[in-house]
Formats: C-alpha cells, structure tokens, sequence
C-alpha cells in the first residue's frame, strides 16, 4: 500500500479510538448540576444536623439477641494489644473486648462513665491523688479464668512502659510518679501506682495535674492485663501478647485452649466471639450479637461499600469514597450514620514571619478565606461543618464556646462562608497596608502533600493567599514527610502549613487545645518537632492554660472555652473543617456508633 | 557540495522529468526538491498546520483566553462545584467544563501547550546542541576520548530512565547545581536532556564513523584540510539530514516524556498547567468528570500525532529512496 494512504488509515483509525474513549466515559452520573450552589448565607440547619439515622435514638433500641455481623474493613488494625493500639481501628476492637477503668456510651461521648471503675474517680484536694475502686465480678476470658483485680491494671501501665509494648502517649501520663522517661528494658514497676487492696487503685502525681490524668483513664491503657499470664509474652521484643491476649469485654478475639489468639490473621481477618466469662450485670453494654467477623483486606472501597450499602448483615468500617457519601446522602437517604469526628483541621499560620506576626494581617487572611472552597476539596458540607472556633462538635466545652455559632467574631463567621474581600481589605488597612493587600515580593513557603484530599485543600489555600496579594510558594512533598520533615520544624520556615488536624485523645479541653496553642510547649530546638506549628506564644493564653489545668467540673469546661476563644482571637490558624465521619451499613442491620473512637460499636450493635 | 547531493539530484530529476517540457530540465536545489516532496505529501501538511496551531496557542494562549471570554487558568470558583466537591461537565461559558476545584479545563488545555512545547522544544535544542557534540567528538576523533566519553554515554543508557528522573526531580525539587537549575520547568528540562543526549550522541557518532571514511573525507585530508575544517565543512552538512529526522521524532517524545513526568509529579509547578498533571489529577474522578482527563489527553494526542506525522513527512522528503 502506498506510504501515505497507509498513514491516512492509521489516522483515522487513532481518531476513531479517540472518539471512543472519549465516548465511554463511564456512567455520567449527572451529580446535581449546580451553578452557583446554594452556599450563599449559612444553611447552618443542614451542615450542622447529622443527616441519617440518628445514632442516640438507635442506641435506645432494644435489639433482637443473636446473630452475626460482617464488617468490611479495608486495613487491618495496628494492634490489638491494649497497650500498644493507638490507631481508630484498633480500638473498635480493644473496646468491645477490653473492659478500660471509663468509657463512652454511644450516647454521650463527651462524659465518660465507669466501665472497669465502680464510680467515679476521687481526686484528692491538691489535685496530686487519683483513687478508682475497681468493680467486682469482672473475669478474665479463658484460659486465665480469673477475676480481674486492682494489680492487673497497674501491670497494665507499667507493661506500657516497657520497651517491648512501647505505649505511644506516654506524655498524658508521664505526671504520675515514678514513670521512666525512656521505655524501660523489660517492665519496671512505677512507684506512683499503689494497690492497696484488691480493687483500689491509687495514682498518685509528681503535679496537680489529676483531672487531665482521670480523663485519659478511658485509654486502652487502663485496660487490665494479668501479669502471671501475659509475663512471659512481655519478655518478648516485641511484645506478643498481641497473639496471646485476653478479655474483660462481652467479646473476644476467638482464641484456642493454649490463650493462642487463632481469630487474628493480620492482614486478612479478624474474629469476635463472646466471651464466656463475661457477666452482663456488671457491665452497661447490651452485647447483643453473637459474633463478629472483621474482613481486614477489603481494599476497593467503592466494591466493599456497595456490597454493605446492598447486602444484609453487613458494615463498613470507615468513611466511605466521596460518591458513595453521596449516593448514600441523596438517593438511598438512609443506611448512614454521621457523627463528629471530635477534631478540627486547620491551616496554620507562621506567627514568627513577617508580616503574619501581625494579628490584624492574619484577621486579614481568615475573613478573606474561602472556607467553603477548602471544605469542598474534602467532601463538601456533608462531611463536614465549618467551625468558627477550635474545640468541635459534642466535646466538653463546645457549648461554653460558643458552639456552632462560636464566639462570633466577624473574620471568622457562620455568616461568611465564603469570605468577605472587604472586611479582609479592612483588615489589611488596619493592618498598615493601606491598598488592603500586601504589597512585599516575597514568596511565602507552603508544604502540602502531593496527594488528594490534602493537596486539593493546599491548592485552595494558596488562591486565598494569594487573593491578599501574598506569593506563595507551593511545595509538594510525600505525606510522611509533611509534618516530620517540614511543618514541625520551625528551622525549616513553612509560612503556612498546606492543613493539619488534631483529634481527640480522650474528652477533656485541656489535651485539645494545649499541644497546638500554647508557647511553652515549643521545644528550644528549632530543629525538634514541633506540635505548635504556629508558634503561637501568646503570654495571656499561656498563664490561662496553667490557671485552668488545675481546674475541675464545669469550672474548668468555661475556663478551656475561654481560652478557646482567646485563641481564636489570635488567629494562629485558619480552622477549616469540623469532619464528621460517615459510616454505612446493610439495611438489616441497627447499627450503633460510638463517638469516642468514631466507629460502629460492636457492642451495641443488633440485626433488626 | 558532497556527492550526497547529486545524488538526489539524479533521482528526483527522474521523477520530474516526467511532468515537465525539456526546455525546463534545469538543477534543482536539494531544498527545491525536499519542498516539492513535502507538498505533495497532504498528510503531513495537515499534520504540519496542526504543529503550527500549536505553536501558535502555545505563544498567544493568554490572548486567545481573552479573547473567547474565559476565565483566567488558575481562578478557583467554588460555585461550579456541586455540594459534594463534584465539577460540572461541558457547558455554554466552560466548552471543556472545569476541574475539581472550578477552573476552567479549556483555559487549562490552551496554558499547558505552553508547558509542554516549551519543554519539548528547549529540551530538543539541548539534546541536539550536547549530542551533536559528543557524536562528533566521538566518532572523528576515537582513541581515548572516545572511550571515556562513550562509556559515559553506557552508563547513562543503562539507567532506568523513569526512576532516575523521579528521583532527580525529588532531588532537585529546590533547585540543583548551585540555583543553575530552578525548580519547576526548569527541572523538567534538565532530566530529559539529562536522560536522552546519549541516544542523539549514539546516532550521531554511527553516521560520523561511517562518514569518515568517505572518499571525499580522504580527498580533503589529503588536499590538507585542518581536522576543524573536516569536520565542519564535510561531515556536519551531511549529518544535518539525520539530526532534523530525528529531532523530529525527539520531539514528540519528549512532549510525551514531560507529559509523563508531570503526570508523577516530577516539575509540577502548581502555578502552570500541565497536560501531564491536568491527566493525574483525573485519574481518581474520571468516572463522574470525564471532561477532565479527556480533553487534555486528546490535546496530548493530537500534537504528539501531529509532530510524528511532520517528522515522518520530513524523513520521507528528505530520504526519498525509503518511501516505497
């Protein structure tokens, strides 16, 4: 064939290929189309209301006793060892199998109520003592067998000393006396840790700081642990009680006679039964499953979501893609649960380079912020309210701020979603610029990470700088290099950090707000890490966080929401989202969340 | 000129001796020639006006964006996005529809020829300039410096081309050589340049080899030419053939090739669009948005096609004992 008809044939036949694949699309799921979507003045009634099933009122059924429920899961758990977990998934397990001294009902995560404990803590005057009584008639599972007493759950924190558990938030207790400053070689007793009977356990603390302490009692730390049993698996590096362990909960992880943990297979499943030795009249949790089998390799989330959105007797264990959010908000309407994810996401601000020392210019840059363009390239406001201060949604001290409203500065409003370009112009004019923009050349670093959502957010961050006459420079690195390498290292001089979060630990102000804001938790290395990204060092705000740690009850709820306030005052970031987190379920079954550790709640959980 | 010219000469005034009176058998410029080849080769005329759309978007993209009413490429707007963060399609104000975080994929598309024919063209330049070089010094000149020099060239062919320029992209994310290398376009450019002039050099260096040992090489050695005036009186002219073929194919390749890094996210400079990037960032709505990654993958498609169909033309006039 002659050369040039040969190419014509070529050519046409690309442009034939590219015509179909331009024609096969995939479904146009016609989403809404939506010019100018309806995000003009604050629809606070449908950001702010869970959409869905509301989660207290399932709570309150009195579900059918029996059956078995699938979990579709698409990672595994980091560990089921009570002392070592720190991770959302594993504590959806830990919980429903390890009786902790407090925990959260489904129904109020903000106030905690004794689980291991029989009461309430005592906290001496000086705030230096903490006294539990610990509750009776709790069992170990088999093969232990035994009742759990007060010395179980001090091996329990000295275990998570240890080098071979190795606890991640060792600083929440570092107060009490006796604890190591470096992980332990084998596990050391604390000297501060006293059991004066069987089922008292006393704390006593180096300072005052005992209400910050009793809160994070509700930590899988406090979980108990029987040392003749566990010992030897403890002398292991690392430590493997993970695939030995035991239960105080109503379910366990299914183990053989020898206490081998057979019901773990990492990376593939995990499974609940009950336990044995559990005695419901101790306990305030219902239980009414009889199983549980957690499918941890479920890797394709939009297959795994619509298998539990469509089949029976299924869950789906974490938020699920953007277009199932979607489908589930606006075509099947129900089979969904949100809570709040009990944490703030935040952009923040470098309050040691100029001009950004200057509050006015910061006040400047949050009523200018797009925030609804930033919570858009996170899901939209189905995922998420915009906050107006920094303590979230259904935590201690909330309300006392101010609550969805906040405390109703104008830069950072429920009136001005968008961003208001006057006010930010006022601001700036205040400021001493008097165009209302920023009139310097150089360019303000940012790290991001270089995939979506974070660098979506970053994108948006960046155009609502650069509105304000601000350059800035866009650095996209991989996501672990973000913080360790970049926004924690004051030496390093990120102008803005491309977004962070902060999430609860456990249901106390002071643990929200202390390791982000205050100034003297900054390390005087400036190339340490750094959780205070802003460097925020405001003296008012630091002498009030020292007066309100030593404060308790509702004193200390309004002295943290105070300081919340004073925070946001200063504006050493721009919070962007209060993320709610969306669980799925199959239609047979009533599922129930815990707010706590932001997960379906085995423990609650029936068939219909 | 050499005896390559007459050569042609001979068979394509066979060709046209047919089509004219014998009053007009006249020589013909080995340019004359090439030009009444590639004329009559409609394909790569077409193909030919298409390259020379491009360039002229790539130059006046800012005018023509301008001109159809489209907003600016980097100008974010939240109200094309529905509640869910989804983008809207192909409309009346936004041809290609808009992306992700409300820009406009049309603008897009028209800003990133700019990135990727600035890449492809400098790189191209650089690569010829260096190989160009290094095949001369090479194949004239062997012995020790041909040595070194060629198993350098070895060492650079024997990497994997796409983890070396991820990592050099990595490495240089800040700028390399002492601020020689800014980040961004720059990076780009250095890592295709970087990974490729060994193949121009490889080229070059064969027809230098055989070109050497030509009569009329021996003829002005002989008559006393100097070794500089050999080879840029002999054997340069003869080469340029060969090098215009296979910058034409470089190219497209490297459009490809930028198109490629950018789609890791090697040089992405948030500030510029990139075909390569605009296609990654795709990649994870392409079922709800197909706009998205259609219209700068079609883009890439037609001026890739467009410069392959040129430099096939190109090869085809100026060769014409090959295109049967």
């Amino acid at each position: 064939m002659h050369r040039s008809h040969l190419r014509f044939l070529v050519v046409s036949m690309l442009a034939v290929l590219a015509l179909v694949v331009a024609a096969c699309g995939g479904d146009d799921n016609d989403s809404g189309s939506s010019s100018g979507g309806s995000s003009t003045t604050a629809k606070k009634s449908d950001a702010s209301a869970t959409a869905g099933t509301d989660n207290t009122k399932a709570a309150e059924v009195q579900g059918k006793k029996g059956g078995t429920v699938n979990m579709l899961a698409g990672s595994d758990v980091d560990f089921l060892d009570p002392g070592r977990s720190y991770f959302t998934q594993g504590y959806m397990v830990i919980y429903p199998t390890q009786r902790t001294l407090y925990s959260f009902k489904p129904q109020d995560s903000a106030k905690p109520v004794p689980d291991l404990a029989e009461s309430e803590p005592e906290i001496s005057a000086d705030k230096k003592t903490i006294t539990v009584k610990i509750r009776k008639g709790v069992k170990f599972s088999p093969p232990v067998d035994r009742e759990v007493t007060s010395k179980d759950v001090k091996y329990a924190f000295e275990r998570f000393f240890s080098e071979n558990v190795g606890g991640q938030y060792s600083d929440f207790f570092k107060p009490i006396e006796g604890t190591p400053s470096a992980p332990t070689k084998g596990v050391k007793p604390i000297s501060g840790i006293e059991t004066p009977d069987d089922n008292t356990i006393v704390f006593h603390l180096k300072e005052p700081a005992a209400v910050g302490v009793a809160a994070a009692l509700v930590m899988p730390i406090s979980a108990p642990v029987p040392e003749d049993y566990a010992k030897k698996f403890d002398a292991k590096n690392p430590s493997t009680y993970n695939t030995h362990l035991v239960a105080t909960g109503p379910y366990m992880v299914k183990n053989d006679t020898a206490g081998n943990t057979v019901g773990y297979k990492a990376g593939k499943s995990i499974e609940l039964v009950r336990n044995p030795n559990w005695d419901g009249s101790t306990d305030y949790r219902p239980a009414y499953l009889d199983g549980v089998n957690i499918r941890t390799n479920a890797s394709d989330a939009n297959v795994a979501s619509k298998q539990v959105l469509d089949g029976t007797s299924m869950l789906f264990d974490a938020n699920p893609p953007a277009n199932i959010v979607k489908e589930v908000a606006t075509k099947i309407k129900d089979q969904y649960t949100q809570i709040p994810s009990g944490g703030y996401r935040y952009f923040p601000i470098n309050t040691t380079i100029k001009p950004f020392d200057n509050v006015d210019v910061r006040r400047a840059v949050a009523a200018g912020f797009d925030r609804n363009a930033a919570r858009l390239a996170r899901g939209g406001k189905f995922t998420a309210d915009l906050p107006t201060h920094f303590l979230p949604p259904e935590f201690p001290g909330f309300e006392q701020a101010g609550g969805y409203e906040g405390p109703g500065y104008d830069f950072l409003s429920t009136k001005n979603e968008k961003g208001d370009p006057a006010l930010a112009a006022s601001y700036m004019k205040k400021a001493g610029f008097p165009s209302g923009k920023y009139t310097g050349s150089e360019e303000f670093l940012m790290v991001s990470a270089n995939v979506d959502p974070n660098k979506a957010q970053a994108e948006v961050a960046k155009a609502q700088f650069e509105k304000l006459g601000f350059k800035i420079r866009l650095r996209l690195v991989p996501q672990d290099a973000v913080y360790n390498d970049w926004c924690q290292v004051p030496a390093k001089k990120v102008a803005v950090c491309g977004g962070a979060g902060w999430f609860k630990d456990f249901a106390d102000p002071q643990s929200m707000l202390q390791p982000v804001f205050a100034g003297f938790t900054i390390p005087k290395n400036k190339n340490a890490l750094n959780n205070n990204m802003a460097q925020l060092r405001d003296p008012k705000v630091d002498a009030a966080m020292k007066a309100a740690a030593l404060l308790d009850g509702d004193e200390r709820l309004q002295a943290w929401a105070d300081i919340d306030k004073m925070i946001t005052n200063d504006v050493p970031a721009i919070p962007f989202v209060w993320d709610k987190t969306t669980l799925i379920r199959s239609k047979n079954v009533n599922a129930v969340a815990n707010g706590y550790y932001t997960a379906w709640d085995f423990a609650w959980t029936s068939l219909k | 000129m050499s005896t390559g010219a007459s050569e042609t000469l001979l068979e394509g005034g066979g060709v046209d001796l047919a089509d004219e009176s014998a009053a007009e058998i006249a020589a013909r410029s080995p340019l004359e020639l090439f030009w009444r080849r590639l004329r009559r080769d409609k394909v790569a005329l077409t193909a030919l006006t298409i390259v020379g759309i491009m360039i002229f978007i790539g130059i006046f993209a800012p005018l023509i964006v301008k001109l159809f009413g489209l907003p600016n490429p980097n100008t974010q707007n939240d109200d094309l996005l529905d509640d869910f963060g989804s983008p809207t399609g192909p409309s009346g104000a936004h041809p290609f529809g808009v992306d992700e975080r409300g820009r406009d994929v049309l603008a897009r598309v028209l800003y990133g020829s700019r990135v990727s024919l600035e890449a492809a063209l400098i790189s191209a330049v650089l690569i010829v300039v260096i190989g160009v070089t290094a095949g001369l010094i090479t194949g004239y000149f062997r012995g020790r410096i041909d040595t070194i020099i060629s198993r350098v060239m070895d060492l650079f062919l024997a990497f994997p081309v796409l983890v070396l320029a991820v990592g050099l992209g990595v490495a240089c994310a800040d700028g390399c050589l002492g601020g020689v290398i800014q980040p961004g376009l720059p990076v780009v450019i250095f890592v295709i340049v970087l990974t490729t002039w060994p193949y121009m050099a490889r080229i070059v260096r064969g027809q230098v080899l055989s070109l050497r040992e030509r009569e009329f090489v021996e003829a002005s050695r002989s008559l006393g030419a100097s070794d500089r005036r050999i080879i840029f009186r002999e054997i340069l002219p003869n080469l340029v053939a060969p090098i215009i073929v296979y910058a034409t194919v470089l190219i497209p390749q490297n459009i490809i090739y930028e198109a490629s890094l950018s789609f890791l996210g090697v040089g992405v400079d948030p500030d510029k669009p990139s075909w390569g990037a605009m296609i990654s960032d795709a990649t994870s709505i392409f079922q709800d948005a197909w706009w998205f990654m259609v219209f700068p993958g079609l883009a890439l498609l037609i001026t890739v096609l467009a410069f392959n169909i040129v430099g096939d033309g190109l090869q085809d006039a100026l060769n014409p004992r090959t295109s049967k």
